[in-house]
């Protein structure tokens, strides 16, 4: 029986900042990505698609272990503050993952000379896609408001074991995909420093957009719950 | 500046995208 729609934290009125900082922080990293960091010798300007590629797939990343984490906080308390956090987090996560794929196939065209290969690191993105849209999907399955986010925190659990075969599938496999730039095991990060830092700002800017738009989305999760629980009385 | 079709393309793919869920949240929320 669920007593309480209340936050497991204390509440903090970040939601209107966080916006104003995501904008801010979009517009400047995109000319520093396009205008600031330097023309790459190998690649020339076309590698810029990196400053929103790469983000992308980070911060799909994370929106992904943040479901992992609330489903296991739904299991073990019952609050549905952590289901609205986990189907808040599933969106965007399968945002984050459509954009990383497009964004990824208009960088492969002028650089390898096709839109899309059956590379291991496009299939297992594509398949962590799909899983996360089929997680959206279980969730409009049920009425029930238990056994749906129960149902989802079941397989918010088990799809994370796909995030590390997404990363390494590029060392496990031959693979056309570029090897891991930044997060590379026992190694620096094989980039210009201009570029890393651009980088940096860019991956920066992504989570504070990440952030805004999970506090939003979990608002209107949270208004709808409450709805839900409060005709259920 | 080399291949800016592409580059252009993706941006705008990205931060467009980004711009339509962020509208369609607000519109959500309008409605309540």
């Amino acid at each position: 029986m669920i007593e309480t729609t209340a936050s497991p934290f204390p509440a903090i009125r970040l939601r209107p900042w966080l916006g104003i900082a995501a904008t801010a922080a979009s517009i400047l990293v995109t000319w520093m990505a396009l205008f600031w960091a330097p023309t790459d010798a190998v690649q020339g300007d076309v590698y810029r698609v990196m400053f929103v590629h790469v983000p992308a797939a980070w911060l799909a990343y994370l929106a992904f272990v943040v479901v992992f984490l609330a489903s296991i906080g739904w299991l073990w308390t019952r609050r549905p503050w952590f289901d609205a956090l986990a189907v808040a987090s599933a969106e965007i996560g399968v945002l984050f993952t459509g954009l990383c794929i497009v964004a990824g196939s208009i960088w492969a065209k002028p650089t390898w000379g096709v839109w899309w290969t059956w590379d291991p690191r496009l299939v297992t993105t594509s398949i962590m896609f799909f899983m996360y849209l089929g997680y959206l999907i279980l969730r409009s399955l049920s009425t029930d408001f238990e056994r749906r986010a129960t149902r989802a925190a079941v397989l918010g659990i088990i799809a994370v074991v796909d995030i590390p075969i997404v990363h390494l599938s590029v060392l496990w496999m031959n693979s056309l995909h570029q090897l891991p730039t930044v997060m590379r095991i026992g190694g620096d990060p094989a980039l210009d420093a201009s570029m890393g830092m651009t980088l940096g700002f860019s991956v920066l800017a992504f989570t504070l957009v990440y952030f805004a738009l999970l506090a939003e989305r979990m608002h209107i999760e949270r208004a709808r719950q409450q709805r839900v629980l409060e005709a259920r009385r | 500046m080399t291949n800016l079709p592409f580059i252009v393309a993706a941006y705008i793919v990205v931060w467009g995208g980004i711009a339509a869920y962020a509208i369609s949240l607000a519109r959500r929320r309008g409605q309540g």
